[in-house]
């Protein structure tokens, strides 16, 4: 059983405090992904995990051992880094093999096991070369080897496809997802990239401050953010967000007047809203439509400020009355800059966030 | 016009200002070696003719008996000094290396409670010239009755030297953090990865120190001379000087122990130049 458990983790840096107060349990086998923008205190709560952080306060389990006062090799974790952090004076071998020999695994054993990682990870022909004579996507091919070889509890890896190429990066997130699908084994992944975020975790956490804002799956973020801070953090484009009034409340549903205009019902409202009160009207940009308006349906009028043509779908970038709107269209529409368009909202999946930006529906 | 492209471009020459500044470097590479082509072609000349009139720039003929005369004076054991300063020099470069490369990657890649105010305080050794410390140091090694031996001359150097400490730390910064990371997730101790991690990545800057310790204590002549007694024990700098205060007039022979002083640090200058460029570069006016 390879779960995490941390209990109440803080860390500081002399007067700053990094990480403030972090419960979290990541299941065996279960790929969890710490996502949030830069510094947020993903990497220093990974490290802290990996023991090359101390804790402050609070305590780490992994497959029910505290761990918290262990050195970083006796917590049974292995670590892929950004830069890859292979020793550039090793072969490709040596550098998996190391970890082994340190361990006094016997030389056959450390064979056996280093050729078997290179065999997942077809990297058997680079093992006699030098880190200079590889690329970057071979290097942190080898890199993962390095960790696979030590059959660890848990897999860390700290923002491992930051410095790879876009083609490289779809390449070595699918081979990660696949690895994950073989080893069986509890993984943490921390990105800034909310697309490898999305695509790879079975649970996204999602971290502002060195607080955790939201735990769940990759859809339950999307479609039900915790807050206004997740809600514009995920989802790529970003959410549109409607300042608005609540005109009534009828059981779960509640009827708003937008600030750019038309009044609209959400439905699926959890919690209260008082007639008057000030609450956020979220909307996905595939929930806004451009030039569809029906008769009898309240519109927004934009004004196109950027259209980006990406083949199978275009997303236009409007200034509304309100602020900024985006919109997802499906087909490739011919708008240039400066013209006019009527935007109609679909109301099914909105989100609503009351006045302190806690998510109500 | 197809002439003119199909010609190579060439920078446009500046036929006058480079000739003018290479014989001007020409003139100043010809002063500063005069002193050592004279050292050369006095080592291989008589005693006369060293100060014969007109100057002979070029010894007729070639005293190759010179050579074995200076192996086998009896009062200028030139082979067991040389000896004697291969090994202090080799010895104080090693612990030079040792020393101040773990001290300095203390101060770059451990993280301790009042590191940058040790940091700060090593480098204040800076400013106490040597001198002032001489004395005190003397009185020292004398009450531990080490006078007369290597060991006041060599042990320091593994103890560290303030520059040196600075040097190889600015080195030690620009190891990435995660490499050190990762052999701690390896399982390697604090020592192995300074030894098998670290220092592999600063091998550049331990060649440069190395060889301005050798350098440096070759040419030591302050600190043997007041430590050593014996002839025996002498190293080159110091064997030179009482071999010339004893036999003023053998000048030939002087110039040949002079020659032989000299070539090894020539040849180390010819074979690491690169390092030598580098490791100036980073001493600045030191």
């Amino acid at each position: 059983m390879s779960s995490v458990i941390l209990t109440g983790v803080r860390k500081q840096f002399g007067s700053y405090e990094a990480i403030k107060g972090i419960d979290l349990t990541i299941k065996d086998k279960e790929l969890v992904v710490f996502v949030g923008p830069s510094g947020c205190g993903k990497s220093t709560l990974l490290r802290m995990i990996a023991g090359l952080e101390d804790v402050d306060y609070g305590s780490i389990e992994i497959a029910g051992q505290d761990v918290t006062e262990r050195a970083p090799a006796a917590r049974g974790v292995a670590m892929v880094f950004q830069n890859y952090a292979l020793y550039p004076h090793m072969s490709a071998y040596d550098n998996l093999a190391y970890g082994l020999r340190r361990a006094k695994v016997a030389s056959a054993e450390v064979d056996r096991r280093v050729r078997d990682a290179a065999r997942l990870l077809q990297i058997t022909d680079l093992l006699d070369r030098l880190p200079k004579a590889m690329s970057g996507g071979q290097r942190q091919r080898v890199a993962i080897g390095r960790a696979i070889v030590r059959k660890p509890e848990v897999f860390l890896f700290d923002e491992p496809l930051s410095n790879l190429d876009a083609s490289l990066r779809v390449e070595m997130r699918s081979q990660i997802a696949r690895l994950h699908r073989e080893l069986q084994t509890t993984m943490i992944f921390v990105t800034h990239d909310q697309v490898e975020a999305m695509t790879l975790a079975d649970r996204i956490v999602v971290l502002k401050g060195g607080r955790v804002e939201q735990v769940g799956t990759p859809r339950d973020i999307y479609h039900h953010p915790a807050n206004l801070f997740v809600a514009g953090f995920i989802g790529s484009p970003t959410m549109n967000l409607f300042p608005a009034k609540v005109i009534s409340q009828d059981g779960r549903k509640v009827a708003l007047h937008l600030e750019s205009g038309p009044q609209v019902v959400v439905s699926g409202v959890a919690g209260q809203a008082a007639a008057g009160a000030t609450v956020t009207l979220g909307l996905r940009p595939e929930k806004l439509q451009v030039a569809r308006a029906v008769d009898g349906v309240d519109k927004i009028q934009g004004e196109v400020t950027l259209a980006e043509h990406l083949g199978g779908e275009t997303i236009l970038h409007l200034s509304g009355p309100h602020g900024p709107m985006i919109v997802k269209c499906d087909e490739d529409f011919d708008q240039v800059p400066g013209s006019k368009v009527d935007v109609t909202l679909d109301m099914t999946g909105a989100n609503l966030f009351d006045a302190e930006g806690q998510a109500i529906c | 016009m197809t002439t003119d492209l199909i010609r190579r471009r060439t920078a446009p020459r500046h036929l006058v200002s480079s000739v003018i500044y290479h014989c001007v470097m020409l003139l100043f590479a010809a002063i500063f070696l005069l002193p050592f082509y004279w050292m050369v072609i006095s080592a291989f000349k008589s005693n006369i003719e060293i100060f014969s009139q007109p100057i002979a720039w070029f010894p007729d003929p070639i005293r190759w008996e010179n050579v074995s005369a200076l192996f086998a004076r009896t009062d200028f054991p030139f082979l067991r000094q040389f000896a004697n300063s291969v090994f202090y020099a080799g010895a104080v470069a090693f612990g030079t290396c040792f020393s101040c490369a773990l001290a300095a990657y203390s101060f770059a890649c451990l993280r301790w409670r009042g590191r940058n105010l040790v940091f700060a305080f090593t480098i204040c050794a800076l400013l106490i010239p040597p001198i002032v410390t001489f004395l005190p140091t003397y009185i020292g090694w004398s009450r531990l009755g080490l006078n007369g031996t290597y060991w006041p001359l060599i042990l320091p150097s593994f103890f560290g030297d303030a520059f040196y400490i600075f040097m190889l730390r600015q080195f030690f910064l620009s190891v990435p953090r995660e490499l050190m990371d990762a052999a701690r997730l390896d399982g390697a101790s604090e020592f192995r990865i300074w030894w098998q991690i670290v220092l592999p990545q600063v091998r550049v800057a331990l060649v440069i120190v190395a060889l301005f310790a050798i350098v440096y204590t070759w040419n030591e002549f302050f600190a043997p001379l007041i430590y050593l007694k014996t002839r025996e024990d002498f190293p080159l700098s110091v064997g030179l000087f009482t071999f010339r205060s004893q036999r003023a007039v053998e000048w030939s022979i002087s110039m040949m122990g002079a020659t032989f002083t000299a070539v090894p640090m020539v040849v180390l200058f010819l074979f690491t130049q690169r390092f030598f460029q580098q490791g100036l570069a980073t001493k600045g006016l030191k």
